[in-house]
């Protein structure tokens, strides 16, 4: 037993692990209006006793209890919520090259808000269809893959065809309908934390915390499933019922993350390889430690975009442009074996 | 733990496998011989329920595993593949550990109780120092050591190994039968084995059980069973069997 | 030009790579020359003029265009406005199907062919049927007006206003004179600037602090704002993200956070109201109600009101009873006297020889504010 590296790897796990709480405490303090430590601090505690600090702006309260809590608090469970379910893919699909939208998620929640959008128009918010019809897009892919336990290789085929149905579908609708209608569609294909307000979360927050509370206690059992099926099989795995288990839970905090944010490209494929780059394979590890990790590179990102400018650079594009380099880079070092 | 098998059938498109009545005895070592093509594996995988067959073909103990839980099921019977793809590079503790599968809820981890079985079975393998190696970066001839641990973890009474020697040195071929046969012996394992070498199935097991073009040709006694008539008739060509210094050598 | 391919007709002629010209080679290239100067002068027949389109292209157009395909709808009302509408020869998808004053101009539909689609795909073959002297496009959709000038060598031009007054009466000028009807065209214009200039005189000088802070929530959004409107600076306000970011390429729309919008604390919001009520994504009910903005002052004031924005691009009479409603709403007391409706109505009347179309259009999009006396 190694007992400094182990020591070393240990501690560096706590500081991914408690870093997302730092993160949040910066992320509040970042944005266009400019408010300092001091001024936050003070609204923090006018919001517990308004009467003792008269002279903190009402625009105070309302930007960080409104506009930027929501909005990290988002940053935080999408983040996570990405990262873990591209983590359990990989290990189910026993492929790394998967990420968290591979059964169809993000093609058909596309296709069910503008489906919304243009049947339903402003009366309904379009995250409740982009929600459905992301399950009904895993749904097709399992239904259509035949028995869950047939070879790993055809669910992955089927959901790719899938998602190309689901998106020659949402080009059908984006023919048909008015592009003005599809405005508001605009944002969210691109993804953005920028709608995030209470409302999205009172919904979407218990959605991902109850997937990802699900994939952590899973964590070991995916050690197990990222085995070929036979051998699954032989250690006495249930191995169909077990995989519709991780698939009903990332589809549900993905679909959920989805619905709201818009499609964030790169982040359930990449961090889940940092993770195993720097602390192995060990999905124990690799599941708690891809959630921290994916919600503090969601803050920094949103942080990021939110303190450079007043423009609201979409942060799917952010995450995409920062996340090739690294995978090319993570490519080039993990060249012999696939951790 | 006895095995007994009655009508097991299985088909793929192009092959069909089908073993009327067959009887494995316990703590017994079992060799399965034959051609390339003749079924071993599939009947292997078949006894392992890896692949799927119908109720009242297969019995262990007495009781149908086609109505078995894959836990209980897991806990009679273990089948040990060949090779193992490592996409995932985990550590042989990690690895070893998830023979403990069976044993562990799905929603729960590996207990202390777990840990140390898992600890047990790399020692009787004799590679407990490798436990923090990386599974891809240790030699395919220690990782086939692994996985036998990794199936002693499991601590089923039954081993199904298939081809557990082929590709292997001479070195650790002799290691591996070795094993094989301390766990027949001090385990009571009920162990059996695919191979192809022909002397190394007489020397190291009690039974053998000749496969032909998906159907049992010959079983039983190793001593017995194992006569050039038989080994041409299985094989299509002449052999020639050498007895010397107590050890049986086929000339082909 | 696909029937210039010489490397497979004169094959040997060409082979030879290195430094020395062979005869036949050398009369290949003449002869190509020749050839492609005689074809070009087939594609351009009375190539008398060249124009400059908004993106800055330098466009060969004929001396007069009879018949016109425009794939943009602000050109498109123009020539209506210019009577020239008999020279339409086919219309895109917008004006096609959702475009309001076409409804209320034309309510029985145009019987002309709609020649594109909402991806920004043209029907090529129509195109060449109905055989168009010039093609309209807007510079945000470049790729098709370039596919169509390579491949069908018709000249297109790109044109927009931009969000500013002197675009669009550049506009209305130049596709008077190429449509040889520049005498309406200046009739238009002058009666443009007139309309204008009462607005400004009325307001009379003013200092930047009297001018309302304005943010303008266009295209379905909060958070997307024309970097320039100059209705708002015409009516004496201000707009808030003006020249936040320079236009390029001819989109003048961009994105900012909902913070910058309480940093700037508007006097006034104005939302796109040319999205018909049913699918209004941002409404004044909406914002007022939105607690995030709940310390901004056009909230506090109630001042959130519709206007009319951009309905792909300007609609030249919408866009001078917008700026004749926003100076009333920035400045009420010297506009007291001003009946929106009536001056809406003649105001498109004189665009559009029709009339009531102002209040048609206004009981469309439910803007009983604008016409309330």
């Amino acid at each position: 037993m190694s007992g400094q590296k182990n020591s070393k790897a240990k501690g560096l796990a706590i500081f991914f692990l408690i870093l997302p709480l730092f993160l949040f405490l910066v992320s509040l303090s970042i944005g266009s209006y400019g408010i300092s430590p001091h001024g936050l601090f003070k609204t923090v505690l006018s919001v517990v006793s308004p009467a003792s600090y008269p002279d903190v702006p009402a625009a105070y309260r309302d930007i960080l209890l409104r506009i930027r809590l929501p909005r990290v608090l988002l940053a935080m469970a999408v983040g996570a919520a990405l990262s873990v379910s591209g983590a359990s893919l990989q290990a189910l699909f026993k492929n790394p090259l998967v990420n968290e939208y591979i059964l169809g998620i993000s093609s058909g929640a596309a296709f069910g808000a503008a489906l919304s959008l243009v049947f339903l128009g402003r009366a309904f918010p379009p995250q409740v269809g982009g929600f459905v019809f992301a399950v009904v897009a895993v749904g097709a892919v399992l239904l259509i893959s035949g028995k869950a336990e047939s070879h790993f290789i055809s669910l992955l085929l089927t959901g790719i065809i899938v998602t190309a149905f689901f998106s020659a579908l949402l080009s059908l609708v984006e023919f048909f309908a008015s592009p003005y209608v599809l405005q508001a569609l605009f944002f969210w294909l691109m993804g953005s934390l920028s709608l995030a307000s209470w409302k999205d979360l009172y919904i979407s927050l218990p959605l991902i915390a109850v997937g990802l509370a699900m994939l952590y206690f899973l964590r070991w059992r995916l050690n197990v499933l990222s085995m070929s099926d036979e051998e699954a099989r032989s250690l006495g795995v249930n191995v169909r019922r077990e995989k519709m288990l991780v698939i009903a839970a990332t589809t549900l905090i993905t679909a959920a993350a989805t619905a709201i944010v818009g499609i964030i490209g790169w982040l359930g494929f990449i961090v889940p390889h940092l993770v195993r780059m720097m602390f192995g394979a060990d999905n124990r590890r690799v599941v708690p430690l891809s959630a921290a990790m994916g919600a503090s590179i969601m803050m920094i990102a949103d942080d990021i975009i939110r303190g450079l400018s007043s423009f609201e650079i979409p942060i799917g594009i952010f995450t995409s442009l920062v996340g090739i380099p690294i995978f090319l880079v993570l490519l080039k070092k993990t060249r012999k074996v696939w951790l | 733990m006895s095995i007994r098998v009655t009508h097991l059938a299985f088909a793929f498109p192009k092959f069909s496998l089908r073993v009327d009545e067959l009887a494995f005895e316990s703590a017994k070592v079992t060799a399965i011989v034959g051609p390339n093509g003749a079924g071993k594996t599939t009947f292997l995988k078949c006894v392992g329920a890896v692949l799927p067959t119908a109720k009242g073909s297969l019995f262990i103990d007495g009781r149908d595993i086609a109505l078995l839980k894959s836990r209980e099921r897991a806990r009679l019977v273990c089948y040990v593949p060949q090779e193992h793809d490592t996409t995932f590079n985990y550590s042989v503790s990690d690895f070893v550990l998830m023979g403990r599968a069976a044993y562990i809820s799905p929603f729960a981890l590996p207990s202390r109780e777990d840990t140390r079985a898992a600890a047990e079975a790399l020692d009787f393998v004799g590679l407990t120092g490798y436990a923090d190696r990386a599974i891809s970066e240790i030699s395919s001839g220690e990782r086939r050591l692994v996985l036998i641990a990794r199936a002693l973890a499991q601590q089923s009474d039954i081993l199904l190994m298939d081809e557990p020697t082929t590709f292997l040195d001479p070195k650790h071929e002799t290691e591996v039968f070795e094993l094989v046969r301390k766990l027949a012996v001090e385990k009571m394992k009920t162990i059996l084995v695919t191979l192809h070498s022909l002397e190394m199935a007489v020397q190291h097991s009690d039974q053998m059980v000749f496969m032909k073009r998906g159907e049992v040709v010959a079983h039983g006694k190793s001593a017995d069973v194992f006569q050039e008539s038989l080994l041409e008739s299985v094989y299509d060509m002449k052999m020639k069997i050498i007895d010397w210094e107590g050890r049986k050598l086929v000339l082909r | 030009m696909s029937d210039l391919g010489m490397d497979k007709r004169f094959g040997n002629g060409v082979k030879n790579l290195s430094g020395s010209v062979d005869i036949p080679k050398s009369l290949i290239m003449i002869s190509t020359v020749f050839a492609f100067i005689l074809s070009s002068g087939a594609l351009f027949p009375s190539q008398s003029q060249t124009i400059k389109d908004s993106l800055r292209r330098t466009v060969a157009v004929p001396l007069r265009v009879e018949r016109i395909l425009s794939l943009q709808p602000e050109i498109t009302r123009i020539l209506v406005a210019l009577g020239a509408a008999d020279r339409l020869v086919g219309l895109d998808y917008f004006i096609g199907r959702d475009d309001h004053l076409f409804k209320i101009l034309f309510p029985g539909g145009t019987r002309l062919p709609v020649v594109s689609m909402p991806d920004e795909s043209v029907n090529k073959e129509l195109i060449v049927r109905l055989d168009p002297d010039i093609i309209f496009t807007s510079p945000t959709e470049l790729q098709v007006s370039e596919s169509i000038q390579r491949s069908l060598g018709i000249p297109v031009a790109a044109l927009a206003s931009m969000g500013s007054f002197d675009g669009l009466l550049k506009e209305i000028e130049l596709v008077g004179a190429l449509t040889g009807l520049g005498e309406r065209a200046g009739e238009l214009g002058r009666y443009f600037r007139e309309k204008i200039r009462f607005i400004t005189e009325s307001i009379g000088p003013l200092d930047p602090e009297d001018r309302p802070k304005t943010y303008l929530a266009f295209w379905s959004s909060l958070v997307r704002t024309p970097v320039f409107y100059e209705p708002v600076q015409a009516a004496g306000g201000r707009n808030v993200a003006d020249n936040l970011l320079p236009s390029h390429l001819g989109t003048i729309g961009t994105i900012i956070t909902l913070e910058q919008v309480i940093k700037w604390d508007p006097d006034v919001i104005l939302i796109q109201g040319s999205f018909l009520p049913r699918e209004r994504q941002v409404t004044v009910e909406g914002v007022l109600a939105d607690k995030r903005l709940g310390s901004v002052k056009a909230i506090k004031q109630r001042r959130v009101h519709y206007t009319l924005g951009f309905w792909y691009w300007w609609d030249p009479a919408g866009v001078l009873v917008e700026s004749l409603y926003l100076a009333k709403l920035f400045h009420p007391e010297k506009f007291g006297r001003l009946d929106l409706e009536q001056e809406g109505n003649a105001i498109y009347k004189m665009f559009y020889k029709k009339p009531e179309v102002f209040t048609k259009l206004m009981r469309f999009l439910d803007f009983h504010e604008w016409t309330e006396k």
